[in-house]
């Protein structure tokens, strides 16, 4: 716009004072700096005698300022619309999504509490399995059944069999004395004999013998070879019923500290083992067992394991090898089960149960003893 | 396509540096490197791509404005600047629209951004009042007011461009046009 035609808008302005039109475009010239001193001064001077015109060109100036917070933020979203339109969104999506899989959803969530889970688990197994290793190393089962020197026997066996054939016209009878030795108790008053099955494994033939030194010949009616079970049944002629059993099957698991006591046949007399649960769990952890303090020996296995109010605890059955003063018990109920898998009728009508009475309790020690050494039995296997 | 994203990944004083000297080189770099980030915090927690776009072009304008008005400093990286302005926005527009905000998925460390956050927001009022007031403007007078404002086209191009006779008519045009524009702006 020439200057002498502004000069004229100029004078038309003031003149007529309102073509609000121009005045717009000359305010817009005067902020953006487009008039000439001239110019600039005059309008100044109409900005100043004028409040209208003044208001006019403060507004302007805000609006104008608006503009161009609004330009440069249009421009720079175009710009990021165009970066934006370079991006393979879909692709990205599509990797990026939480994946239909609740697994997968999972892992991305918690990827770093899985790994430590994880790492966690591995440093548990690691000490778990070593741990199990090293008691693996040390501990070792050992069967109490007593094995009565059978090189030596069967050295005498040898000679006898020489002697035998050297006077072949004189046979002789057999007074094998034993290989191998346990202990049972009568869970019946007719002659059943409850024992563990290591006690008679492999044998010929098998008898037992009472506190009196009386042997009676017995033969195996059942075993389990899962719970170390045997149950025997006095087979001869000569054995008279056992007055009623005076000690009774505990049903309940026994506690930690317990006092316990067990009698056995770790030698030719009788020998009484006292101390207490100390274990609910036996060997490596087997449930079936129970973990007992008394020193027990070769022979003890089978001996019955009772409280302190003749309540049947469990039979002794081993000890581990490493381990002093400790040795294992099968747990009662397996007693129960082994009775009820024979038939019922063959025990009698006087066996051992649970639910009766125990005539041992209240007594004292010596008193029971007494009463029950006459239902132990020592187990004598032969296996030439 | 994410490994060309992340080698091109821009070092945060290059970004201060190409921004403050309007590069769009370092524009294009910024944008790309950390726009996987966003999509999958807003995938993940009950957005779509297109929320994913609007949430981070917003962080990326807060970052810009505050580099070039000159007072950012880099306490931390701009990675997790980004990351933690595009959360702050994310769980507003999830809060008015009512939607179940629950439990974020995080994937980044997060700072206190809420003033930044704020800052924006007043003046991203003032941007939509001047857009609704275009977008009533109805045309042509829009696109002129567009072009001479916001594209810096000239009157002589305006004029070539919707054939008026001469660049006073378009002047004239145009004072009309930015008087209405005004008026609408004005509006209370």
């Amino acid at each position: 716009m020439p200057a002498k035609v502004k000069e004229n808008i100029f004078s038309t302005i003031i003149i007529e004072m309102r073509n609000d039109l121009e005045l717009d475009a000359i305010i817009e010239d005067y902020l953006l700096g487009k008039l000439n001193p001239h110019e600039t001064e005059a309008f100044e001077q109409l900005r100043r005698n004028d409040p209208a015109v003044d208001h006019k060109v403060v507004s302007h100036k805000f609006f104008l300022e608006s503009m161009e917070m609004f330009a440069s933020q249009s421009r720079l979203k175009e710009q990021l619309n165009h970066i934006h339109a370079e991006i393979d969104v879909e692709s990205l999506a599509a990797d990026l999504r939480p994946h239909p899989s609740r697994v997968i959803q999972l892992w991305r969530k918690h990827k770093s509490a899985i790994a430590v889970a994880a790492s966690f688990l591995v440093l548990s197994f690691v000490s778990v399995y070593s741990i199990q290793h090293n008691s693996k190393q040390e501990e070792r089962y050992r069967n109490m059944s007593r094995e009565l020197s059978r090189v030596k026997n069967s050295t005498n066996n040898l000679i006898r069999t020489i002697k035998s054939n050297a006077s072949s016209d004189t046979p002789s009878k057999s007074t094998n004395p034993g290989n191998f030795g346990g202990t049972g108790f009568a869970i019946s008053t007719n002659g059943y004999i409850l024992t563990n099955l290591h006690v008679i494994n492999g044998a010929d033939s098998l008898y037992v013998q009472n506190n009196k030194g009386e042997s009676f010949k017995v033969k195996s009616i059942y075993t389990d070879s899962q719970n170390d079970i045997a149950i025997l049944k006095i087979s001869d002629k000569n054995f008279s019923h056992l007055s009623s059993i005076p000690y009774t099957i505990k049903r309940s698991t026994s506690s930690i500290g317990e006092t316990v006591y067990t009698l056995g046949y770790p030698k030719d007399d009788a020998v009484l083992g006292e101390g207490y649960v100390s274990s609910k769990n036996g060997f490596i952890g087997d449930t079936t067992q129970y973990q007992v303090s008394i020193p027990v020996n070769p022979g003890n296995s089978g001996g019955p394991l009772l409280d302190d109010n003749g309540n049947l605890v469990g039979i002794i059955s081993g000890k581990p090898d490493q381990t002093e003063g400790a040795a294992f018990a099968i747990k009662s109920k397996y007693i129960l089960e082994a009775m009820r898998a024979i038939p019922q009728d063959s025990l009698g009508a006087n066996k051992l149960s649970a639910s009766k009475k125990s005539l041992l309790s209240g007594l004292k020690r010596t008193k029971q003893i007494e009463k029950i050494q006459d239902y132990v039995f020592m187990i004598k296997v032969y296996n030439n | 396509m994410n490994n060309s994203l992340k080698s091109s990944v821009p070092t945060d004083r290059e970004v201060i540096l190409g921004v403050l000297n309007n590069s769009a080189d370092t524009l294009n770099k910024l944008y790309k490197a950390y726009y996987a980030m966003v999509l999958q915090f807003i995938l993940n927690n009950n957005g779509d791509e297109d929320d994913a776009k609007d949430v981070y072009q917003e962080a990326i304008i807060i970052l810009y404005n505050k580099i070039r008005e000159g007072n950012f400093e880099l306490s931390s990286k701009l990675k997790t600047y980004i990351y933690s302005v595009c959360r702050r926005i994310w769980l507003k527009k999830l809060s008015q629209n009512s939607k179940k905000a629950g439990s974020i998925t995080d994937y980044e460390d997060v700072l206190i951004v809420e003033e930044d956050v704020e800052e924006h927001e007043e003046k991203d009022l003032q941007f939509v009042k001047m857009q609704s007031a275009l977008d009533h403007l109805g045309e042509p007078c829009k696109t002129i007011i567009q072009d001479f404002y916001i594209h810096n086209l000239s009157m002589q191009d305006i004029c070539e461009k919707f054939g008026y006779t001469n660049t006073d008519n378009a002047k004239t045009q145009k004072y009309k046009c930015l008087q209405r524009l005004k008026k609408i702006f004005f509006q209370p």
